[in-house]
């Protein structure tokens, strides 16, 4: 019985029996259970998924999720409280990261920090692009990245080692066994680094030394012939030395302190299973963030404090119901409830809530051996927002053997975070401006006002209202060309609309000059482009990949703007202004419209392999220098470039293997734009397994 | 220098001016100056209190008649058009001087704006409730940006002003730093903060009364 390989997926999973073949290349047969919350062959999924498997992960030397996210064709990892990702030219608050199946919380400003996920214990990555709302509610807008880490059912231990350039050191074991109808899987990760300085004799590194462990823990029991139970848990840590020197005028303020992330998933369920007729999973989801800022200002009183506590419960049932052989039925329904406390909103004792009341739908109907046809509904009810609906549907068509043609629309949502309700938040070095949260501006201003401290308010403080979720259309149309078992070409094309996005304004000057900003759903945007992918076997030992992502986005009521002629840039020659067209409009900030890879994979019958691998990205809009707000003129944006990385290994022994690899070997640096990137890095592995 | 080099303009102005006076064909004269000045300083930083960096508080004077600074010893007089320290700008109308002048932002670029709309309704200021030119980030003519802490002149926003004496000008800022140059985003604060306060910006005043700038 392989069934319970899976326990912690959805879904059936009698497919993943031959788990090391189906990971070892990618395969339109291998089975996927993100873009449908049922296992599907890729194959037969009309909806663009890609998967990286563990021995990719191994052999590209990844240690963090952004190192391997970075490698791949679409995604961008962007360097702003963290390590965020960019799919479909949408930020990170947009995409939704699952680990098994269960969403990560502990944004900061909307990003999720990739680093503090390892890929050491994963088993693989499913990347789903375009709205996954349908299934997963709030933040599935560009899409939705799955970490499979359950190795139950494996009966392996390994135990790695890693070294690299600024004391990198990384631990890490895993081990699952099989007991009876017991599956065990454990697994433990230490990383650390002392951090780096990109800036000659800067006394304050670009990054700080920082140390960080997981621990992973999961249990399933197969209990009869129908019914399973189990539970996992994940903690995660991260602790990161804080020294900042402020200038001023000449006057070096020194601060020293920490940021101590912590975070725990806990996700106990239990399964019904008849056949391959019905499955029915009643789970449980517990997740908390920690987050602590301390920060003491050396020889003189004061400092920054900030505490973030945030909790997320949920229980779900879903339930699948193959109804024939050419239609299956899910649907599904929970209830969520999330927490803050946060020194950022009033006080760290506050409590501010939210409950989510949700269900969902999902029918797949094979019209005949080349259409199939996919549709999804979702609500979802909220207590402290509108409440909204997010369908989906989906077509597959194969229209020959070697030919499937794929499109899909859907929505997605994401609802107002904690921030844009909440945040109570006054800055009073610089311009002392405040931020407000939609739900709190209100009597804030009318605080101030009382006490005189306000000058006037915007025709804005009139449209204060509860803010709504922000929504997306997404189309994608694609196709999957093989033309031999050796040489396959996908091409995407996708068009994601978004509106209702909140943006900050103003809405009332204080008496010092102070402008106070709160939160409205303002914004549309745009982001649009095609994917394209290649793979093509050379012989049995050389793998060739190449992607390309052409993408472009907009502000809409730029756009518009531009096309009435009422946006104006300023000469770099003269310093004079001049009426802006479309074509010198750079779109959203940070998205680069050229972005591509080419990796080169080599690999013998004993194990030896190198790779070899480039990832290229255009220049990308920074910020604004001339006054307009927008990306429009060359300074604005930083430089395009290739990184370079490279790895070998092979096996010393049965039990023995060792890699070594260089990333960014060609040592391309960008201080101001890339603080991210250390320049060139060398490391060494070893791995033991037994 | 740069202040020698408006000394200089101003006297080269002063002479012309006569001149004109002396030969009585005033048809012949064009009415219109079209000028660049650099280096007014408004009010530059001389200190921190309680942390805020500070100026002396003192107001710069121009004239658009004169192009030339006006001493502070004439701020009680029709000599000057226009006043700034800091961002804040003001003209010698409303409370803020004796004269008639006021302002307000035209949306568009300079060389767009040849005439002053018939229609246009001149604000006036009533210091410290509101200024002719609104005195706040993205409001009149310019944009701080908290990140980098610094501010740049709006492109498209031409200031309209009229004078003391009741002519017309145009004036479109052209940088707020030191030299016409914007510090890096990534230059000290030191930096960011000695080198603000010092106005470049291109004017056209119509001497004749007229709204035109042809």
């Amino acid at each position: 019985m392989t069934s319970t390989v899976v326990s912690a997926q959805r879904g059936n999973d009698s497919s993943l029996k031959n788990l090391d073949q189906v990971v070892t290349h990618m395969n339109l047969d291998e089975v996927v259970v993100t873009a449908t919350r049922t296992p599907r062959s890729m194959g037969n999924v009309a909806i663009p998924v890609t998967v990286i498997s563990s021995k990719t992960l191994y052999q590209s030397g990844s240690l963090r999720l952004n190192d391997i996210l970075a490698e791949q064709t679409g995604i961008q990892v962007i360097d702003n409280f963290g390590k965020g990702l960019q799919m479909q030219g949408l930020s990170s608050e947009y995409t939704l990261i699952l680990i098994d199946g269960e969403p990560l919380i502990g944004r900061t400003a909307g990003v999720l920090d990739l680093s503090k996920i390892t890929v050491k214990n994963i088993r693989k990555i499913e990347i789903v692009k375009g709205p996954s709302s349908s299934l997963y509610g709030s933040e599935a807008m560009g899409g939705v990245i799955n970490i499979i880490t359950d190795r139950a059912g494996q009966n392996k231990t390994d135990l790695g080692l890693r070294y690299g350039r600024f004391n990198t050191v990384d631990g890490n074991l895993n081990f699952s066994r099989r007991f009876n109808k017991t599956d065990i899987a454990a697994s433990l990760n230490y990383n650390q680094s002392k951090g780096y300085s990109l800036k000659p004799n800067a006394v304050q590194k670009t990054v700080e030394p920082f140390r960080r462990s997981t621990q992973s823990l999961g249990i399933h029991q197969q209990l009869d012939a129908h019914w399973k139970a189990g539970a996992s848990f994940r903690a995660n840590a991260s602790h990161i030395d804080n020294t900042i020197f402020v200038q001023n005028l000449g006057t070096t303020i020194a601060s020293k302190g920490f940021e101590k992330n912590e975070e725990f998933n806990f996700t106990p369920y239990l399964q019904f299973k008849q056949e391959q007729k019905i499955q029915s999973t009643l789970r449980g989801y517990l997740t908390g963030f920690n987050a602590v800022q301390e920060l003491a200002v050396k020889n003189a009183t004061g400092g920054y404090d900030d505490r973030f506590k945030q909790r997320f419960a949920r229980v779900e049932n879903q339930t699948d119901w193959q109804m024939t052989a050419n239609a299956a039925f899910t649907a599904g329904a929970g209830v969520v409830r999330e927490t803050v406390r946060s020194n950022r909103y009033d006080s760290a004792s506050t409590l501010r809530s939210n409950t989510i009341a949700y269900f969902f739908t999902q029918h797949e109907q094979k019209f005949s051996p080349q259409l199939t046809m996919i549709g999804g509904l979702r609500f979802d009810a909220n207590q402290a927002y509108a409440s909204v609906w997010s369908p989906k549907i989906a077509l597959q068509y194969k229209a020959a053997e070697k030919l499937k043609l794929n499109i899909s629309y859907g929505r997605g949502f994401k609802a107002p975070d904690f921030r844009q309700l909440y945040l109570n938040f006054t800055n009073l070095a610089a311009g002392a401006y405040s931020v407000f949260g939609s739900e709190v501006a209100v009597s804030e201003i009318k605080r101030l006002s009382a006490a005189q401290l306000l000058d006037q308010t915007t025709a804005l403080v009139g449209s204060l209202s509860a803010l709504k979720p922000e929504v997306s259309g997404g189309l994608n149309a694609g196709l999957v060309y093989t033309l031999n078992p050796s040489s396959q070409f996908t091409a995407n094309l996708f068009r994601n609309d978004l509106k209702n996005m909140i943006v900050t304004d103003v809405i009332a000057f204080k008496k010092n000059g102070g402008q106070i900003y709160s939160y409205f759903n303002l914004k549309r945007a745009l982001t649009q482009g095609i994917e394209l992918g290649a793979q093509q076997k050379i012989g049995q030992r050389i793998q060739l990949n190449a992607g390309y992502q052409f993408l472009y986005t907009a502000d809409k009521e730029v756009l518009q703007s531009i096309k009435k002629g009422e946006v104006f840039q300023r000469s770099l020659s003269n310093g004079q202004a001049f009426r802006m067209s479309i074509s010198d409009y750079g779109g959203l900030p940070n998205r680069s419209r050229h972005t591509a890879n080419l990796k080169f994979n080599a690999e013998n019958a004993k194990g030896y392999f190198s790779t070899i691998r480039l990832i290229y990205r255009s220049r990308w809009g920074t910020s604004d220098l001339d006054g307009n707000g927008l990306i429009n003129r060359s300074d604005e944006y930083a430089k395009g470039y290739v990184q370079v990385n490279a790895s070998m290994g092979f096996p010393v022994h049965t039990h023995w293997k060792c890699m070594a690899g260089v990333d960014n070997l060609f040592n391309y640096k960008d201080i101001q734009f890339l603080p991210g990137n250390p320049g060139r890095t060398a490391y060494i592995d070893i791995q033991f397994i037994f | 220098m740069r202040s020698s080099r408006i000394i200089g303009s101003a006297m080269l102005a002063l002479v012309v001016f006569q001149a004109c006076e002396k030969n009585e064909a005033p048809v012949a004269v064009p009415t219109l100056t079209e000028k660049t000045v650099s280096g007014i300083p408004a009010d530059t930083i001389v200190g921190l209190v309680n942390g805020q960096p500070v100026g002396a508080g003192k107001f710069s004077f121009f004239s658009f008649e004169t192009n030339a600074v006006v001493p502070s010893t004439d701020s009680n007089s029709v000599k000057w058009d226009v006043a700034v320290r800091g961002t804040t700008i003001i003209t010698n109308g409303g409370n803020s001087g004796p004269g008639v002048g006021g302002a307000f932002v035209y949306v568009g670029t300079f060389d767009d704006l040849k005439a002053v709309p018939k229609d246009s309704v001149f604000r006036q200021d009533n210091v410290p409730t509101s200024y002719a030119v609104p005195n706040a980030s993205n409001k009149g003519w310019y944009v701080y940006s908290p990140v980098s802490m610094l501010i740049t002149p709006i492109p498209g926003r031409v200031l309209v002003f009229k004078t003391a004496k009741g002519k017309y000008a145009k004036v479109e800022i052209l940088n707020y730093y030191k030299g016409g140059v914007t510090p890096s985003a990534t230059a000290t604060d030191a930096e960011k903060l000695k080198n603000q306060r010092y106005y470049t910006f291109r004017f056209a005043y119509q001497a004749d009364g007229t709204m035109n700038f042809k």
